[in-house]
């Protein structure tokens, strides 16, 4: 983990577990991590600061997902989105976000794999990185 | 499975009677109830295993396994009621009461159970504090999970409360008006002189009758206590309730109100409204426990709420009853003692005690002096000091919280819980934890992402192996337990280890099961525990991240003091309340009265019900005349089994003529490999067996005798076959085996279920049965599942030689089991057992050794 600068991670989920859940994993696996349950908060703090990841949910009050999601990948060209959301929705996802999605994870999933995803992700963000500054 | 679909290809032209099935419709709906059969307890172990910590989920997951579990239930009633031509539609009834209190609980609507008045506290169900409060909740855990002591009583719960606000309409009095001081006096004065309605009175003097018998007395003085809904648990509301010390019997229903009526005090009140809890909310239950005739008594915080990076403990103690102790009061005896095995008293101070409370003669307490010479002796000795502590530390790895004790050291020297409750430390504990990230830097990690946590948690001791007995009954507390193999021999010392490592095993295994139940942080199956770890060695199980640290990382330890434990989150607390009326068998035996649909509790009751009713229907149609289109046909076998066939599709040579069957005319690829496992030499033990193991197994068991070998039982032995698939149902004594397979080529459709139900022993000796049989899947890599009597074993997608091994080791397992139907007199003979199943079935331990008959045919 030894790098300066702690990796940026946007939770959004509207049950508050999965957050819950998760932030502390993510936390000790090195990364800084803000957590969300609404998305309208969610959609003010993307267009504030710059994440590396987003892990979003796609069922959504307010706001939809695709626009969200839109809005993540406009305002940063490194972002990566992971995509989390029910088994029963898992197809309709798969179709409707196919563009820029990084990976689909359907719940309830570990959280072990959950991390192995976030640091593929983050090894892409990485490269991206060192593209842009060539 | 794709099994049905191959056998709709056979169709058996059948004369059909009227109003009834043919055989093959009716094989056909069984394999449907066997299926949802599966595919229910699967869902069911599935919801078992998001309680181990390693998963995600949400609220709507558990909505939807409920559901899910709810349509197959529904669909296995039906299907039942084709098979027995409507004879069960009672199931509907219990499965639509089951329905609803799930949907109850799911609405957020938890579900109190009407009547349940009083409840004696070992009967105490694990978390039930909407019942009973938060303090008796807690204590009901520590003593029916944990085994801890406390004093015997009972517990007179919410629903009390709820009836007896009812019966004095003190509600609608409440809800006329907010509460203000004014109304709150009115409504306190209501309470003290409202009456305790008759239902009530009746529980509570059954309580106190039963109490009586049990401690064999019958004058008894009580510790009347509150129990808040909420109380101990997110709310303290520290001393803001009544309690009363060493009141007679008589007494109990006005201590009873009087406790009631402090939930309105002025100070209850102010409280209520500033940590806006509304007063709908409010439910008040009472504990009732006897006096301790308490030598000493006192306080112990399991860390230092002042210093917690300091890994002591901290006791308070003064002579007599504690109270004066707990409201300041008085100022006991002070002790620090080391969190860290073997709990080293670090520093003490050693006060000058001149006077304590007693309980007194005829109900009450007095302060009394203390006699001379005990004054400046400290009030518990040095001894006792380490007991205390590994009590304290048991409760607080299984609350993963650090926990504040309420204690009292009786005449016989042993010490008693009188409650525990969380201990408020987060903000000097964050303070500690400044960098996640750079938690266990300096601490070298064993091992990582090996095997699966089975149950979720930080544990920090020294290595223990566990190799034999011995090692077992000289596990020292607070160790970190390592073994070769997950056993369910191990849940002895599974509350007193602070974590658990094995090579082998499964994260839905019985180990499982158990570690989750006593919340000690478990990684199973990690391969390389026992190769990598010394014993005697310090580590921490990190059960969050999976990895194994050497040392203690106490930041880590510290943390997990910091989160909610996600024991408490919501999600986690519905899910294990739905699963109450989802998971638990009941129906144990079938020739009990409450076997039937009116004694079914739970949806794990009714699939247990429907299919042991839908086997009776089939064997006994079987068994009552042959069916023309589908002729069953006796088997021929050098074992006393009466096995029946039928055939539906390839499962007998074609060459094969009518009348009884040779094995070798066996086509049914599982068929003839379970008979070649149940025929192995030895197993059945009917042929000349070595001396030792005649010896061995006479001084386990009585021999299945011939003479239950009636037809009655001959007749319940059926097999139904293709050439892939077997479905084979025998009774055996008191036993009941099932064995459903599928072997083809197709690696992707090939399974085995194995399901065993023990018979009528006595408890004890049918869960020895019931470890033998599950520990012996486990090592041949079933996945099993033990519920009470119940165990199945499942394995699939194997190749065809492998499948077939498999299906051996279920018939050796099949013929061994039988023979074991009565005395398994000890712990030690099932361990004995085990070893000579695995002898047996190696071929090492043959007179005339044949060798092992080799099956890769």
């Amino acid at each position: 983990m030894g790098n300066d600068k702690k990796r940026q991670i946007l939770i959004l989920d509207d049950e508050p577990i999965v957050s819950k859940r998760l932030k502390p994993a993510l936390e000790k696996a090195g990364y800084e991590v803000e957590a969300f349950t609404q998305s309208t908060k969610a959609m003010k703090r993307v267009q504030e600061k710059e994440f590396d990841i987003v892990i979003t949910d796609l069922k959504m009050e307010g706001i939809d997902g695709m626009e969200f999601l839109t809005e993540v990948k406009k305002r940063s060209d490194k972002a990566e989105v992971i995509v989390i959301t029910g088994f029963a929705t898992m197809e309709t996802a798969k179709e409707s976000f196919q563009k820029g999605v990084f990976d689909f994870v359907a719940k309830p999933f570990k959280r072990a794999e959950l991390l192995e995803i976030v640091r593929k992700a983050e090894e892409k963000v990485r490269l991206k990185e060192a593209q842009m500054k060539e | 499975m794709g099994v049905l679909e191959r056998l709709k290809k056979t169709i058996f032209p059948g004369r059909q009677r009227s109003g009834e099935v043919t055989f093959l419709e009716l094989f056909k709906t069984f394999q449907n109830i066997l299926e949802k059969n599966n595919k229910i307890l699967e869902v069911i172990a599935g919801m078992g295993d998001k309680l181990g910590g390693e998963y995600v989920f949400d609220k709507q997951y558990i909505i939807s396994s409920c559901r899910e579990v709810g349509e197959l239930v529904r669909d296995l009633i039906y299907d039942l009621n084709i098979i027995a031509q409507k004879k069960y539609l009672d199931l509907y009834d219990a499965f639509e009461r089951i329905h609803h209190d799930i949907e109850e609980e799911l609405a957020g609507r938890p579900v109190i159970s009407e009547g349940s008045y009083v409840i004696p506290l070992e009967e105490i169900p694990r978390d039930s504090s909407d019942m009973v409060g938060g303090k008796m909740a807690n204590l009901g855990e520590i003593v029916n999970i944990l085994g801890l002591a406390s004093s015997p009583g009972f517990v007179i719960t919410t629903a009390a409360f709820k009836a007896f606000m009812e019966y004095n309409n003190i509600w609608d009095r409440i809800r006329e008006q907010p509460l203000d001081e004014k109304s709150a006096e009115e409504i306190y004065r209501l309470i003290c002189d409202g009456s305790v309605p008759g239902e009530i009175q009746n529980d509570l003097q059954s309580c106190v009758d039963r109490l009586a018998d049990k401690v064999g007395r019958y004058n008894l003085f009580f510790a009347v206590r509150s129990s808040a809904r909420g109380e101990d648990s997110l709310h303290s509301f520290a001393g803001q309730f009544k309690s009363y010390l060493n009141e007679p019997v008589q007494n109990l229903t006005q201590c009873y109100k009087e406790v009631v009526a402090s939930g309105y005090s002025p100070s209850a009140l102010a409280y209520r409204r500033e940590k806006e809890i509304g007063e709908d909310e409010v439910a008040m239950a009472v504990g009732c426990q006897l006096m301790v005739q308490a030598e000493a008594s006192g306080v112990l915080y399991t860390m230092d709420p002042t210093a917690p990076a300091r890994e002591i403990a901290v006791i308070e103690a003064i002579w007599g009853l504690g109270a004066p102790l707990v409201s300041g009061e008085a100022a006991g005896d002070h002790y620090l003692v080391s969190r860290i095995p073997p709990h080293e008293v670090e520093a003490f101070n050693v006060r000058l005690k001149t006077s304590m409370l007693i309980p007194k003669e005829g109900g009450g307490t007095e302060t009394v002096p203390v006699p001379e010479e005990l004054r400046t002796c400290p009030c518990i000795a040095a001894e006792h000091i380490r007991r205390l502590v590994e009590l304290a530390l048991v409760i607080e790895r299984y609350f993963k919280k650090p926990q504040d004790i309420e204690w009292a050291l009786d005449r016989d020297g042993q010490f008693v819980i009188l409650q525990s409750r969380p201990l408020n430390i987060q903000a000097q504990v964050a303070s500690l934890v400044c960098d996640l990230s750079t938690v266990g830097e300096g601490h070298r990690i064993i091992f990582r992402d090996k095997g699966s946590i089975a149950q979720r948690g930080i544990g920090a001791g020294t290595v223990w192996f566990i190799r034999s007995d011995e090692d077992m009954e000289n596990f020292p507390a607070g160790a970190i337990l390592v073994s070769k193999r997950t056993s369910p021999r191990l849940a002895r010392v599974v509350p007193k280890a602070s974590g658990i490592l094995t090579d082998v095993g499964s994260p839905t295994g019985h180990m499982a099961t158990i570690a989750r139940e006593f919340r000690v942080p478990t990684i199973v199956n990690t391969g390389v525990a026992t190769s990598l770890l010394e014993p005697g060695q310090e580590i921490t199980v990190d059960a969050e991240q999976n990895v194994v640290y050497e040392g203690r990382v106490k930041e880590l330890c510290y943390y997990e003091f910091t989160e909610e434990p996600f024991e408490e989150s919501d999600e986690y607390r519905l899910l294990l309340r739905v699963l109450k009326k989802i998971a638990p068998l009941n129906l144990v035996n079938p020739h009990e009265r409450n076997f039937a649909p009116e004694g079914c509790k739970t949806y794990h009751d009714i699939t247990r019900f429907v299919h042991e009713k839908a086997v009776a229907h089939l064997i006994h149609r079987e068994y009552h005349g042959k069916e023309p289109d589908a002729p069953a046909r006796r088997l021929k076998l050098n074992i006393p089994i009466g096995l029946l066939l039928i055939d539906i599709g390839g499962g007998i040579d074609a060459a094969a003529g009518s009348g009884d069957l040779q094995p070798e005319q066996v086509t049914s690829v599982p068929l003839r490999a379970i008979l070649e496992g149940m025929t192995h030499p030895g197993m059945w033990s009917t042929e000349p067996m070595s001396v030792d193991l005649g010896s061995f197994m006479s001084s386990l068991t009585r021999t299945f005798s011939s003479q239950l070998a009636t037809p009655k039982y001959l007749g319940q032995n059926l097999a139904v076959v293709s050439q892939q698939y077997m479905n084979l149902s025998l009774r055996l004594g008191y036993h009941f085996n099932m064995v459903d397979a599928y072997i083809s080529e197709n690696i992707n459709d090939n399974y085995a279920y194995f399901r065993f139900l023990g018979g009528v022993t006595e408890l004890l000796r049918r869960e020895r049965r019931v470890r033998l049989l599950a520990e012996i899947l486990e090592q041949n890599d079933f996945r099993v599942d033990v519920t009470g009597d119940l165990v199945v074993g499942r394995i699939k997608k194997l190749d065809v030689s492998g499948m077939i091994e498999k299906m051996k080791v279920l018939g050796h397992l099949v013929a061994f089991t039988r023979q074991l139907d009565v005395q398994m007199i000890d712990d030690d003979k099932v361990n004995g057992a085990i070893a000579m199943f695995n002898k047996l079935a190696a071929g090492n331990l043959l007179p005339e050794s044949k060798g092992r008959s080799n099956g890769q045919r």
